[in-house]
């Protein structure tokens, strides 16, 4: 966690527990105190993490302590001697009694424990992800002076064109034209899929490819060997990860040489270190990964790479396909660095209208970059489990308070024989938290494993998930749970005995009958406090779980089912003739029995990125800027039968659009309803811009439907095919449909494929069921999560007003009986008993109804097909928590209605 | 404030003692008088922040100190300073303490360890 936000947070909390002082105090006292607590809090952080947790510990653990005793027994005299309440003495006999009474009631301590333990246990688990994947700075030198460059691409209204790939050529002109980088580096926007070499065995490994100067800019060197070094080519450094997996943790590796794709031979100079990531899947562009996670290794992109070059020698500025990540000069802000990037952007625009014009630059700091689009989901969670642990404290508050009246005739006594209000407060916020610290120790083995089953439940996806763990930091916060826990659930009850009146207790005749009106006020306080956080959480779990179907009742626009995918590469023998290639490819598949139909592209929808494309529309004549961008694809074999995409108008492409024949393209709905408004698409000729004038135009065949390509949520784009046949791609995804279960095919179709060709290589074999589901994992995580916790609050709520309403019975059974004598029928008791529940449940649910609403829009941004105000959601979760109410409250209303009067009346 | 013969004060609490010693060369804020205390007394004094503001609203209450208007440094900040009453307190505490120093020394408790 950041220095500065550390501060903050304790700041913050410093705040809110001033405010167990009592109001005079704090009018006098309360700034003073917080600006001395943020001076000395400053000095605690100069001297590390664990000194600050360790203040504020102490510090937090005083101020509660001063306020309650404030609060209970503020000295009205200078020199009384020291405080009775601090004696240490008679501290260790509160403890020693607190653990008596926890033994003699071994089903209260219990339950307790373990309801305080699941809810701070939980809770830090929670924390350790949000504390791991958001707070702790990124494995770079000085990370949070490193920034994304982007380029803006204002053209596209589109989400994420703001942060849109740079061209080397504008890169160039961002570093060297800026003032607010002491230093800037690129690397290609995507990862590649490179074949790897070494000795026999050939892997397929992930590779990320970075100007030399990158490892430099992030701070870091290898643990062996070295990085790279300026204008370096034909070196190879590895991940941590792979170097175990692949050499075995090997150190002699570096130096080997190793054969890339295409036959490259590069050296191997090092082995980065194990905490190193780079980059995160979240720092590509858009169009960024395949489904691949982590980096194996990192190949140079020296500027002299004919990659960069344009036919003229110089860097391309047409072509975007770079991420820039630079390192801000100190004193210079990320808004500062934005600005002079516009400007520089502003000033290319006019000296390069025709690649340039209405193209921004973008800066984004680094972690938003990286964690920026998992935040809201996790502070959710966060909330979420929260509210829980809230939930927790009343309900255990409850019981503390529940018992501590049933014990009032004990307390009476005690007070009595001269012990004071202060004491007796005392012995009872001992005794609270002694269970909270119990509980808290407990709880860290809820907190394990809770963490593990976090950590291998969260979506692959999830950017920095690894990095997640138990660190000293978590422990801090988890200890302050437990403290504050142990106060709120022993602050009530300390503050209800001690407004107990001894002598109505014992002048009761010992049958407890009578509870303060004030400890009936707090219960019921608490169960309406829990119902409306029931409430609140129940209805986020419910906008979620109507997100989350409406997300999977997305038409996707192809039949997801009995469908295999596939990555491959065509092995070396395919290069004299690619298309005969696939020709025997696809016989050969769609000759194994149980396949319908085979066919392979360059982009799978939900699982690869996507590339686009200029269209220029003959006829239509446009300025290069001006120009339609639309995602381009390429179909081989019978790829839309295979993937059960809809052909809608014209044909499909055939064996005839060979190289040689006229060239064709098929486009989908959206693209025709687009760029032929008039319905003329099948027919048009388009063909890849900006082209040269007598580049050959592409006739339009057929029109597709759309098809949900990035994500089920978001809206499909315009899509442009090229046939396979006149164009073939060297590294195609196959899309393979089966009459039975797909995945059971998937050995089969290996081994035949194997069979086929030994040097070809095929991967990431998935049914697209699992591709779909994977798709939406981030969004089912997070709604299992929250309905996890929907779930919990009802259950403790549930319980607490279980719990109010069996003492209200038990301390009515005298007026039940006179009633019932009285001649009320049992119909009259239970709705007397029914009416009292009825009243907590209408304004629990009311406060839970309102809180809701006032909180649901911060969730806009995790639904989808549903509103913020779901009327459906609204009206159906208030009506399922008081119907919980009063189910709850039926045990209870039967014991009243089976009351005997004559018994009641006898013992009275 | 009612008045009080300064005798119905004493003993002073060790901390309240102390806070007035802190306040006599000077008015002080929060953080200073901690700062100071915390000097002056070493780690024989450990003083929370709890700890001092209740001891400054007892010795508020009893009027041995005055809150007075804070700095611009940080306008949250107030001031603390000694009233008259205040004074006379301390010195009456310091006579109290040296006289039961005094005592000591006479049944050399004190013997050889001069300061």
């Amino acid at each position: 966690m950041t220095r500065r936000l550390r501060l903050r947070a304790f700041a913050a909390l410093h705040g809110v527990l001033l405010y167990a002082y009592p109001r005079g105090f704090r009018a006098r006292f309360a700034d003073d105190m917080q600006s001395v607590f943020e001076s000395r809090l400053a000095w605690a952080l100069d001297r590390g993490a664990a000194a600050s947790w360790l203040f504020a510990l102490v510090s937090f653990a005083d101020l509660l302590w001063g306020g309650l005793v404030e609060r209970l027994a503020p000295h009205p005299h200078l020199s009384h001697p020291r405080s009775s309440l601090m004696n240490w003495d008679a501290l260790r006999n509160d403890v020693k009694f607190s653990l008596r009474l926890m033994r003699r009631a071994p089903l209260f301590t219990a339950l307790a424990i373990a309801a305080l333990a699941l809810g701070i246990g939980a809770t830090g688990a929670i924390f350790a992800v949000a504390n791991g994947v958001l707070l702790r700075p990124l494995p770079y030198r000085d990370p949070g002076r490193l920034v994304m460059l982007w380029s803006n691409n204002t053209h596209l209204a589109t989400a994420g064109a703001d942060r849109n790939p740079v061209s080397p050529a504008n890169f160039l002109d961002y570093k060297n034209l800026s003032h607010s980088f002491s230093d800037a580096q690129a690397m290609y926007s995507f990862v590649t899929n490179e074949s790897y070499v070494d000795g026999g065995s050939t892997d397929i490994v992930t590779a990320a490819t970075v100007t030399p100067g990158m490892f430099a800019l992030l701070g870091r060197s290898a643990a062996i060997g070295r990085t790279m070094q300026d204008n370096e080519q034909h070196v190879v450094v590895l991940s941590h990860a792979f170097w175990k997996r692949r050499y075995g943790g090997d150190r002699s590796v570096v130096g080997r040489t190793v054969t890339g794709s295409g036959g490259a031979r590069s050296q191997i100079i090092g082995v980065m270190p194990e905490d190193f990531v780079f980059p995160y899947k979240t720092m590509l562009g858009a169009s960024g990964f395949t489904t691949a996670q982590a980096t194996d290794i990192w190949l140079p992109l020296p500027w002299s790479n004919a990659r960069l070059l344009n036919a003229a020698g110089g860097p391309v500025r047409s072509v975007h396909f770079f991420a820039g990540i630079a390192r801000l000069k100190p004193g210079v802000t990320a808004a500062d660095a934005q600005r002079d990037l516009s400007q520089v952007a502003a000033q290319l625009a006019q000296t390069y209208p025709q690649t340039n014009d209405g193209w921004g630059a973008t800066v984004v700091p680094l972690a938003q970059q990286t964690v920026g689009a998992i935040r809201p989901a996790l502070l959710i969670l966060l909330a979420g489990v929260g509210v829980v642990l809230l939930i927790v404290c009343a309900n255990v508050a409850n019981l503390v308070l529940s018992r501590s009246l049933a014990r009032q005739r004990e307390l009476a006594v005690r007070a009595a024989i001269g012990a004071s209000r202060a004491q007796l407060a005392r012995q009872s916020l001992v005794e609270s938290l002694s269970l909270a610290i119990v509980s808290g120790a407990a709880s860290v083995f809820v907190f394990l494993v809770s963490l593990n089953a976090l950590r291998a439940l969260a979506p692959a996806d999830t950017p920095r998930i690894n990095e997640v763990g138990a660190t000293p930091g978590v422990f801090g916060f988890m200890a302050l749970l437990t403290l504050v826990t142990g106060i709120f659930v022993a602050v009530l009850p300390a503050v209800a005995s001690a407004k107990s009146d001894p002598q109505g207790a014992l002048k009761d005749g010992g049958r407890g009958s009578t509870t303060g009106r004030s400890g009936h006020r707090l219960r019921g306080v608490l169960v309406v406090g829990e119902l409306a956080l029931a409430v609140m959480l129940t209805a986020g779990a419910g906008l979620l779980l109507r997100s989350f179907v409406a997300v999977m009742n997305v038409n996707p626009g192809f039949a997801a089912d009995r469908l295999l995918t596939l990555k491959m590469s065509a092995p070396p023998r395919a290069q004299s003739g690619l298309v005969p290639f696939y020709d025997e490819l696809f016989a050969r598949i769609e000759s194994i029995p149980g396949v319908v139909s085979a066919g392979g592209t360059t982009r799978m929808p939900l699982s690869s990125t996507e590339v686009s494309t200029k269209l220029e529309i003959e006829g239509i004549p446009k300025a290069p800027a001006e120009l339609p961008e639309v995602e381009m694809r390429r179909s081989i074999g019978r790829f839309f039968t295979a993937m059960g995409i809809p052909i809608l108008q014209g044909r499909d492409f055939t064996a005839e659009d060979r190289i040689g024949a006229p060239l064709v393209a098929i486009v989908n709905e959206t693209l025709a309803r687009r760029l032929f408004p008039n319905g003329h698409a099948v027919g048009s000729r388009v063909r890849m811009g900006p082209a040269r004038p007598d580049a050959p135009w592409m006739t339009i065949v057929g029109v597709i439907g759309d098809v949900h390509h990035t994500t089920l949520e978001q809206a499909p784009k315009p899509e442009f095919y090229i046939s396979g046949r006149q164009g073939p791609p060297g590294s195609p995804m196959l899309a393979i449909r089966t009459s039975g279960d797909p995945g059971a095919m998937a050995e089969t179709i290996q081994r035949e494929l194997r069979a086929f060709d030994a040097a070809m290589p095929v991967y990431d074999v998935k049914t697209m069921d699992d591709v779909r589901s994977a798709s939406v994992s981030q969004r089912r995580f997070l709604m299992t999560l929250v309905m996890l916790f929907g779930g919990l609050a009802v259950l403790l709520a549930a319980i607490g007003v279980y719990g109010v309403m069996a003492l209200a019975v038990s301390e009515r059974r005298a007026e039940v009986g006179v009633r019932v004598a009285l001649g009320a029928t049992a119909t009259d008791i239970l709705g007397l008993v029914l009416s009292q529940a009825a009243a907590l449940g209408v304004i629990g649910t009311g406060l839970g109804l309102v809180g809701a609403l006032s909180f649901a829009p911060l969730m806009s941004h995790q639904l989808f097909g549903v509103v913020p105000f779901d009327p459906v959601t609204f009206a159906a979760v208030p009506l399922i928590l008081m119907a919980v109410a009063l189910a709850a409250t039926l045990g209870p209303a039967r014991r009243a209605m089976r009351v005997d009067p004559t018994e009641m009346l006898r013992g009275g | 404030m009612p008045f009080r013969p300064v005798d119905a004060l004493l003993p002073l609490t060790p901390i309240a003692f102390e806070i007035l010693m802190a306040l006599l060369d000077e008015d002080r804020h929060g953080y200073a008088v901690l700062q100071h205390v915390e000097e002056r007394a070493g780690s024989a004094l450990p003083l929370r922040t709890g700890t001092l503001y209740r001891a400054l609203a007892r010795l508020m209450d009893d009027a041995l100190i005055e809150q007075v208007a804070g700095d611009a440094t940080d306008p949250r900040r107030r001031y603390y300073r000694i009233t008259a009453l205040g004074r006379e307190t301390a010195a009456a505490e310091a006579r109290r303490l040296a006289d039961q120093v005094a005592a000591a020394r006479r049944h050399k408790l004190l013997s050889g360890s001069r300061r």
